[in-house]
């Protein structure tokens, strides 16, 4: 009997086109906008997450000296000498948590080859430090050990250095003029190439391929000389995402207790994640609501137009209950017939959601990702709404007494 | 032909209306209707005749008195136990035909059995049957805006007795028609009457009235004349 009363309505579904399409409006737009927004939000985020896969993950924190203003220093303050080698190998004795510690000094030279000559910066850093950023070779080999012991007068160049001071020539094996002395070039960088959307014509990773990498010890050993052991950079990578919550206040008091003072910067890539998730909650959350707001005007049009055509049916209404309907059959039948509708305007509103998402992701470039859990929720809205819409009008047509609803004209 | 049992007894049947002023449109009515009989209820408007047809289509509750249907006292039952005995016992036929516009006149007379719980095959043998009693049989896929009056009133007249019920009621089935498709309507009740078919119809019109073999005048809320059981 039930699967008879659903096909009735069905039936009747079919027969009202127009009111049908009509109902459907409301929550198509409501559905394609909760669609679209939440494809488009996840998109952004997936994209972010794909950067970082490709420069050393997300476990990556970075301490850069940040000098403080003069004025202001203390006298033990300004006996800090900024973050040093000394600020490392404390880091690696005596913090868990990490499993990675690299250091990176920068300093400006001449740098010359028989191409090219320019003044750039040139870092120099721990093996560590390559893995760290996820830098891959194209040609010849990474600095050793042994490079490091002896400070062995050695450089690895990034791609578009490569091509800028050797041309289309095999850069490794070359020597270039680096300051004072000459350096034997042991390996070329692979290019490297992101960019965060099609249109955009700026390489986010273009700082990899400008890089002139040498040993540590070779920087400071052949060129400083001064015995200083301040450094530029430390990197450090996390062991685990869930060491982050202790790993990194232990450090900034690590530090702040050997410098007296806040005298660097910490990145922490851990920590953009937890701001861009709640950004990204709040945008999702903003979306949300406005999407919501949309299937509510829907369900308010589907309750309206449910309303108007039901005193145009009341006299339907009488009729069925003249020939035997149940006040639950009529209920049942106004129900179903707002289901399938809504049911119908969400399949609709997804098709139109997914292809906005597309549409967008094609004309802007922007990246977009649509998950079963947005396509689920998106059309058990739609159906919700329905249904609470619906049963107004559904329970009203339900308690029709017979007699008035067959005199109504 | 007539049957001991009453099919329909009223006794002391009062309805009154209380919306502000208050109206009594039945006023202590008595009537015993046996199986097989053809009667007419007549009456000028505001004599109360639609109340009481309502009343014995158990549509409407009366006030007082009480309403044995088949020997069941049906004047105190709920609005589902009402639908549920309505769809088993009254067939109604109305003046406006009230066939469901947009459904076809297959599906019309598939209804009721929809709501009796009938399954699909037979369903649809019973309502198809039905259609070819009253000579519908080519017009089950049409829609009743396609058929003109006197077919609509045919297959009014099959929706209502699809479910073979003991009394069919018929509210001014000619009144939305010409003299001659109202004759042929009228012929049909008579045949369905000569087949053993209980027939009430109401009307103000003494020539539909003539069709019957009983008359019941209703004037002011009350029965002015009964001809008896014929």
């Amino acid at each position: 009997m039930l699967a008879a009363l659903l096909a009735d309505a069905f039936a009747d579904v079919r027969a009202y086109g127009t009111r049908t399409a009509l109902q459907t409006v409301g929550v198509v737009l409501g559905v394609a906008s909760v669609v679209a927004t939440l494809g488009l939000s996840a998109g952004q985020r997936a994209k972010s997450m794909e950067f970082w896969q490709e420069t050393g993950g997300t476990l990556k924190v970075l301490v850069y000296p940040k000098p403080l203003e003069a004025v202001r220093l203390a006298a033990r303050e300004r006996s800090s000498k900024g973050l040093t080698l000394a600020d490392a190998a404390a880091i690696r004795e005596r913090l868990s948590g990490f499993d990675l510690v690299a250091t990176a000094v920068r300093k400006p030279f001449w740098v010359r080859s028989w191409l090219a000559q320019k003044r750039l910066p040139v870092t120099g850093i721990t093996p560590a430090w390559g893995e760290f950023h996820g830098l891959t070779l194209a040609r010849g080999r990474f600095f050793t050990d042994q490079d490091m012991q002896t400070a062995a007068p050695v450089c690895v160049l990034g791609a578009e250095r490569a091509r800028e001071f050797f041309g289309s020539e095999d850069a490794v094996g070359r020597v270039l003029r680096v300051g004072d002395h000459a350096l034997v070039v042991v390996g070329v960088l692979t290019l490297r190439e992101f960019y965060w959307s099609r249109a955009d014509s700026w390489n986010a990773l273009s700082w990899i391929n400008e890089l002139v990498l040498v040993p540590a010890t070779t920087l400071t050993r052949r060129y400083l000389r001064s015995g200083s052991d301040q450094v530029d950079e430390i990197a450090l990578r996390l062991a685990s995402a869930e060491a982050h919550e202790r790993a990194v206040p232990a450090l900034r008091a690590l530090l702040v207790a050997r410098h007296g003072a806040e005298d660097f910067e910490i990145f922490d890539r851990q920590d953009r994640i937890q701001q861009m998730e709640q950004q990204g909650k709040v945008y999702d959350i903003t979306f949300l609501v406005c999407g919501l707001i949309s299937l509510l005007v829907g369900g308010i049009v589907v309750a309206n137009i449910m309303l108007a055509s039901f005193t145009e049916r009341m006299r339907e209404v009488g009729v069925r209950k003249a020939i035997g309907a149940k006040g639950w059959q009529i209920f049942l039948q106004f129900l179903v017939e707002t289901i399938v509708v809504n049911g119908l305007g969400g399949v609709l509103g997804l098709a139109v959601g997914v292809g906005f998402v597309h549409g967008v992701a094609v004309l802007l470039d922007q990246a977009a990702v649509l998950t079963p859990t947005m396509i689920l929720a998106a059309v058990g809205c739609a159906v919700s709404v329905a249904v609470v819409f619906g049963l107004f009008p559904a329970w009203k047509a339900a308690r029709m007494d017979p007699v008035v609803a067959l005199r109504y004209e | 032909m007539v049957a001991r049992k009453p099919l329909v007894e009223l006794s002391g049947i009062w309805k009154i209306y209380d919306g502000g002023v208050e109206v009594q449109a039945l006023r202590g009515v008595d009537l015993r209707i046996y199986p097989g009989e053809y009667v007419a209820i007549m009456g000028p408007s505001g004599s109360g005749k639609s109340t009481l047809m309502h009343i014995l289509g158990l549509l409407d509750s009366p006030t007082r008195g009480s309403y044995l249907l088949a020997g069941e006292e049906v004047s105190k039952l709920s609005p589902a136990r009402l639908a549920t005995l309505r769809n088993r016992f009254i067939g109604f036929v109305f003046q406006a035909f009230n066939l469901l516009p947009r459904a076809s006149v297959l599906r019309n007379v598939e209804l009721p059995l929809l709501y009796a719980g009938v399954p699909g095959r037979e369903r649809r043998e019973r309502a198809m049957a039905m259609l070819a009693r009253v000579g519908l049989a080519d017009h089950a896929k049409h829609l009743p805006a396609q058929l003109s009056g006197g077919q609509r009133q045919r297959a009014a007249i099959a929706r209502a007795l699809v479910t073979e019920p003991s009394v069919l009621l018929a509210d001014e089935p000619t009144g939305n028609l010409d003299q001659t498709t109202g004759a042929e309507i009228m012929g049909l009740f008579d045949e369905l009457s000569s087949q053993g078919q209980t027939v009430v119809l109401v009307t103000h019109d003494p020539q539909v009235a003539a069709h019957a073999r009983r008359l019941v005048r209703l004037v002011d809320g009350r029965i002015a004349e009964d001809t008896g059981v014929a």
